[in-house]
């Protein structure tokens, strides 16, 4: 969304000043290039204003050459009449007088002769009476009215006078409503029924008597909504009587439902607030407006952002140079960037013409076509470095034939893991396991295998699966807090003690009391201690639990790969993705995760307007599907 | 088949079938009248009208443009139109629109020529007297024996007004079928909308028309004389208030004229008439001087803030200024007054006033005429209605008008967008009424709706009610 001001900004012009000169150009270029058959001076005096003569151009345009049809046929004034009127009343267009078949065969001219002086024959199937659509309304019968619909607030007059005006005006109602002009002496039961209405929506007339207009003029004694509830409902007790619901076919019982859950009320207060929704100040729409357009750059700047993020991340992910191979190897060549862009180039236009067959982007580059790369384990390296490459990157891989994409059950099944980045070399699961255990210091190491140790947690694990791994790892991680926690609690009792030692020390002010002090510090202190340990218990109850939450987790896990029937293969499987992780995928995830962070916070504002925004116009467009329901409801 | 200009357009592709019906829309400065299907009306006369003794002691009439701007003597030039928009002499509006059908499309009957009028004293060509006596003649010699006529009639029309046009239609004229038309609608139906709210600007009036599928919200309709006549004499008012008068000399006064500087007085030959002409004929000449300025000089201020606002009209003193030259030479350069014609159709404070001209009443203004006619129109049709603001009537080719009425309503109705439309053509703004009827009257799916002289006889005159609602 580049604006003028962008634009200007880039070019380094000044913004606002100019504003004007450039606006009024392109209106007067407009009436001007059309005044073709004026003299330029005098075109000139009327400025920008069109002329008060409209000025109409003779153009020689190109004309087909007229076609030969053959001869002359006469156009004749055909009568006809129209079978949608009941008056049969003849009117008269032009048609090609109709050429009688057997004229033709008798080849007469003279035949033809006669037709010329016979009067044209009327016309009777118009072609457009088909638009001559009919509304039915619902009837009934004296009895029928007597029986159902009797009602206190519509006289028998008023409902046939409402049925009419549906009839005649196609069920329009906003016209119907404005044409209703019955005359009864029976008006106060509808303006109970206004006001019992009113009360109802105390609050909405409350907001919306402020309105300009509002108060000025007084309430219909019949409101569309009335007029449309009580159309409804007798249609609705017609449709009942002339067939009952069980009978009904499944259209027409929608219909039926539709009809009765037409509801005034609601309608009336969804009109209101629609009515508030418009009569908005200027000023909130401006915000809106300028809240929209607001998001709209921040939607741009987010994605831009992103992009440039994916970008500059593929930049930093280039192909590792791969050492296997040395200085002396074939890529040996490629340690300039010079003679790598070349390599580049020599690349991609390779891929480039290859590109049509395989059908894939610029990743797709496999490492059959790397020159020089014969061997089977270079492509593999390459294949993999390839796919770390891939898998780093935000967007989706690009299709490739070979990849099944499996589902979360299916990758637990076959024990795959995905790794953003796996080094070289081969690496245990029960190191990983073994490296959780240690802390920075010692001290806290000790600790923790004090803990585990109570767990009834031995030194070795015995399948140390990736999932095995995890779950020790979240384990691990809760001791960790746990030790933390106790730590705290340690230093606030050191706390009390120093404060309880203080307060015993200014009690020991009173001689008599000097003795005592001791004793009883010490069985504060006992005291807390066994809270303590009660504390310590609970503490370790929960521990346990959540470990046995964790542990029953990993055997259902196993019991799974046991279902999978392939134990060894799942395991092998780990055992690999387990090789490949090691330090370095803890550094890169870190990273990610401080990006992400980063991320978010840069696009907090955002989202949160998003959100804010969101909001509204959620509203807003509930507001409009609802009216928009509404109103397809009442043209039904 | 290939296209080609001697091939008629199918017809399927448009719904039309033209029955050579006639379209008859008469306003208060012009008629206009022509055959359906045609783009624009062929017939346009100006709907004043001479009035002049003849010898005999008899009156007689004079109609189209080319026989009353002659300053003959005691020519009276009439108007049958009242200066509200309603007509008030109907006998002589059934000669005038007569005289619009007749002297370009169906041309005269062949009926008795001593009878017709048209032979005593025509002196060319457009000079027909209509002083027809219609009791002669029987149907098959009356001059709309042949063609159905869609007429249109304004937004707020009595019933008995109404049943006037079907009767002149039926037993003046003879029509086979005839309708009516609102002019807001057709309008419309000429934008190609059928919802909208239509304002028209013409010369008597300015009407607000509401409109939903093609039927009017009656009560939604508003009608204000701040139009191209009270623009007019927003003009008068102007001329004779400035420091030193603008003198208006009509142009039949002037013989020849020399040029002067700005604002120096005329120095011109004037004309010399036995009888002087009349006020009335005078009057009609200066109104052509009116228009003419109105179309080359008007514009309408467009703020940022109203002209009524202090400060406003003080910065306009130094704005560029458009030149008019009067008839008989007299020049000046307008340029606040250019502004303050218009300015009364929206801010009735700040429109000039006298004891002839009173001041405007605020709801007559054009923005509150569109607010009072939204006020009746059900709230889901609202963002419909603001997205097809029609704007028709000769005077709405007042410079900039349009950009005004956009602002105003902005202003008024923030909420759901404004969308103005108009025909930028001007032969099209000004008959756009005409144009929907010509439209309408050519439709095929149309045919069904008129009202036949068979459905007139056996109901009488009050069928219109019933039929056309
Ligand atoms: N270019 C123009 N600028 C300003 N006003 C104009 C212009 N052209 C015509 N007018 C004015 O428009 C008016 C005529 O408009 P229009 O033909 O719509 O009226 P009408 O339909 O005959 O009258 P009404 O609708 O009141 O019965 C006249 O007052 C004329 O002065
Ligand atoms: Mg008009």
């Amino acid at each position: 969304m580049a604006t003028r001001r962008d634009i200007q900004d880039i070019i380094g012009l000044p913004g606002g000043g100019d504003t004007p000169a450039p606006k009024k150009r392109a209106k007067t270029a407009g009436p001007q290039k059309k005044l073709h058959g004026v003299n330029r001076e005098v075109a000139a005096l009327y400025g920008e204003r069109p002329p008060p003569v409209a000025v109409y151009e003779e153009k020689k345009t190109y004309r087909a050459k007229r076609a030969n049809l053959g001869p002359v046929r006469p156009w004749i004034q055909q009568p006809f009449t129209n079978p949608a009127r009941t008056d049969g009343l003849v009117l008269k267009h032009w048609r090609r007088k109709p050429t009688a078949r057997p004229n033709i065969e008798n080849g007469g001219d003279t035949a033809m002769e006669d037709a010329d002086n016979q009067s044209p024959q009327l016309e009777t199937d118009y072609e457009y009476a088909r638009f001559n659509v009919d509304v039915s309304v619902p009837s009934y019968t004296d009895e029928e009215y007597e029986a159902h619909l009797r009602s206190n607030e519509w006289s028998r007059e008023e409902t046939d006078y409402l049925l009419e005006l549906a009839k005649d005006f196609y069920l329009r109602w906003p016209v119907i409503h404005d044409r209703y002009e019955f005359q009864s002496a029976k008006a106060e039961p509808a303006d109970d029924a206004a006001s019992a209405g009113d009360s109802i929506l105390e609050n909405p007339t409350d907001a919306l008597s402020t309105l300009p207009y509002n108060s000025s003029l007084p309430r219909d004694p019949r409101s569309i909504e009335d007029l449309k509830a009580r159309y409804y409902f007798v249609w609705e007790t017609t449709l009942k009587l002339h067939r009952p619901p069980e009978a009904m076919e499944s259209s027409e019982f929608e219909l039926l439902e539709v009809l009765h859950s037409y509801n005034p009320d609601s309608e009336h207060v969804r009109k209101r607030i629609a009515l508030a929704l418009m009569s908005r100040p200027l000023d909130e729409v401006k915000e809106e407006e300028f809240l929209l357009a607001e998001l709209q750059r921040i939607n741009i700047a987010a994605n831009r952002l992103d992009a440039e993020r994916a970008e500059l991340r593929e930049r930093l992910e280039a192909p590792t140079p791969q050492r296997d191979l040395g200085p002396a190897g074939p890529l040996g060549n490629f340690q300039s960037s010079q003679a790598l862009t070349a390599l580049f180039q020599q690349l991609f236009q390779q891929d480039r013409s290859k590109k049509r067959a395989s059908g894939s982007g610029r990743l797709s580059l496999s490492a059959g076509d790397i020159i020089g790369t014969p061997t089977a384990a270079q492509q593999a390296a390459y294949n993999a470095a390839a796919g770390s490459r891939k898998a780093s990157m935000a967007h989706p891989p690009p299709p490739q034939p070979q990849l099944r994409a499996l589902s979360a059950a299916e990758e637990r099944r076959y024990g795959v893991s995905n790794h953003d980045r796996l080094t070289s070399g081969v690496s245990f699961g029960s190191d990983k396991l073994v490296k959780m255990r240690q802390a920075k210091s010692g001290v806290q190491t000790q600790k923790i295998a004090a803990v585990l140790a109570q767990l009834g947690f031995g030194d070795i694990i015995t399948i140390p699966t990736a999932r095995v791994g995890a779950a020790f790892e979240g384990l691990v991680a809760k001791v960790g807090k746990l030790l933390d926690l106790r730590k705290v609690r340690e230093k606030e009792e050191n706390e009390v003690k120093v404060l309880d030692g203080m307060r015993a020390k200014r009690a020991g002010e009173d001689p008599a009391a000097t003795g005592s002090a001791p004793p009883q510090h010490g069985r504060d202190s006992t005291e807390t201690q066994e809270r303590d340990m009660k504390q310590e218990e609970r503490d370790e109850s929960l521990m346990e639990q959540s470990i046995a939450d964790s542990t029953v987790g990993a055997e259902t896990t196993y019991a799974e790969d046991g279902e999978g029937g392939d134990d060894a293969e799942g395991e092998e499987d780990d055992a690999e993705g387990e090789e490949d992780a090691d330090g370095e995928t803890n550094a890169t995830s870190t990273r990610q995760v401080s990006e992400a962070v980063s991320t978010r916070a840069a696009t907090t504002p955002a989202a949160s307007v998003k959100a804010g925004h969101k909001r509204s116009a959620s509203v807003l467009s509930a507001g409009s599907t609802r009216s928009r329901a509404s109103t397809k409801r009442a043209r039904k | 088949m290939n296209p080609s200009s001697a091939t008629a357009p199918n017809t399927n592709e448009y719904a039309g079938d033209e029955i050579s019906a006639i379209v008859l829309d008469p306003g208060y400065s012009s008629t206009r009248a022509g055959f359906a299907g045609e783009d624009i009306p062929k017939s346009v006369i100006p709907s004043y009208y001479g009035i002049a003794p003849t010898a005999s002691g008899s009156s007689q009439y004079l109609f189209g443009e080319n026989s009353i701007h002659n300053p003959l003597p005691n020519l009276e030039i009439k108007n049958p139109w009242s200066s509200d928009g309603i007509v008030e002499d109907w006998d002589t509006a059934t000669k005038l629109w007569e005289y619009a059908i007749t002297s370009r499309l169906t041309g005269q009957r062949p009926t008795d020529p001593t009878k017709n009028g048209l032979n005593d004293g025509t002196n060319g060509e457009g000079n027909g007297q209509m002083d027809v006596d219609m009791d002669g003649l029987d149907d098959a010699e009356k001059p709309l024996a042949e063609s159905p006529l869609l007429m249109t009639e304004p937004g707020l029309s009595s019933a008995k007004a109404r049943e006037k046009y079907i009767e002149i239609a039926m037993e003046d004229w003879g029509t086979p079928a005839f309708y009516l038309g609102k002019t807001g609608v057709l309008a419309a139906f000429a934008s190609g909308k059928a919802s909208g709210i239509v304002i028209d600007i013409g010369a008597s009036t300015t009407t607000v028309t509401p409109i939903v599928d093609g039927l009017v919200l009656k009560k939604g309709v508003q009608k204000s004389p701040l139009a191209g006549n009270y623009m007019s004499n927003q003009l008068r008012l102007i001329f004779a208030q400035s420091q030193p008068p603008v003198p208006l000399t009509p142009h039949f006064m002037v013989a020849s004229k020399s040029p002067v500087d700005a604002g120096a007085p005329a120095q011109a030959i004037y004309k010399k008439f036995e009888v002087p002409p009349t006020a009335s004929f005078r009057r009609f000449e200066e109104e052509r001087v009116l228009t003419e300025f109105k179309e080359s000089v008007v514009e309408t201020w467009t703020g940022p803030n109203r002209l009524s606002v202090p400060g406003t009209e003080e910065s306009l003193k130094n704005a560029p200024g458009r030149p008019f030259e009067m008839p008989d030479g007299y020049n000046q350069l307008f340029s606040a007054e250019r502004f303050k014609v218009a300015e009364g159709l929206f801010d009735a404070s700040s429109a000039l006033h006298d004891p002839d001209n009173p001041r405007p009443k605020d709801e007559q203004t054009i923005p509150r005429m569109v607010q009072a006619a939204i006020h009746h129109i059900d709230v889901d049709l609202r963002p419909i209605i603001l997205g097809n603001v029609i704007i028709t009537g000769g005077a709405s080719l007042t410079y900039r008008i349009m950009d005004r009425i956009n602002a105003e309503l902005s202003q008024m109705f923030p909420a759901p967008r404004i969308r103005l439309i108009a025909p930028g053509n001007t032969i099209e703004r000004k008959y756009a009424a005409w144009i929907g009827g010509s439209i309408l009257a050519s439709l095929g799916s149309f045919h069904q709706l008129w009202i036949s002289k068979k459905e007139y006889e056996e109901h009488g005159p009050s069928i219109i009610d019933k039929r056309i609602k």
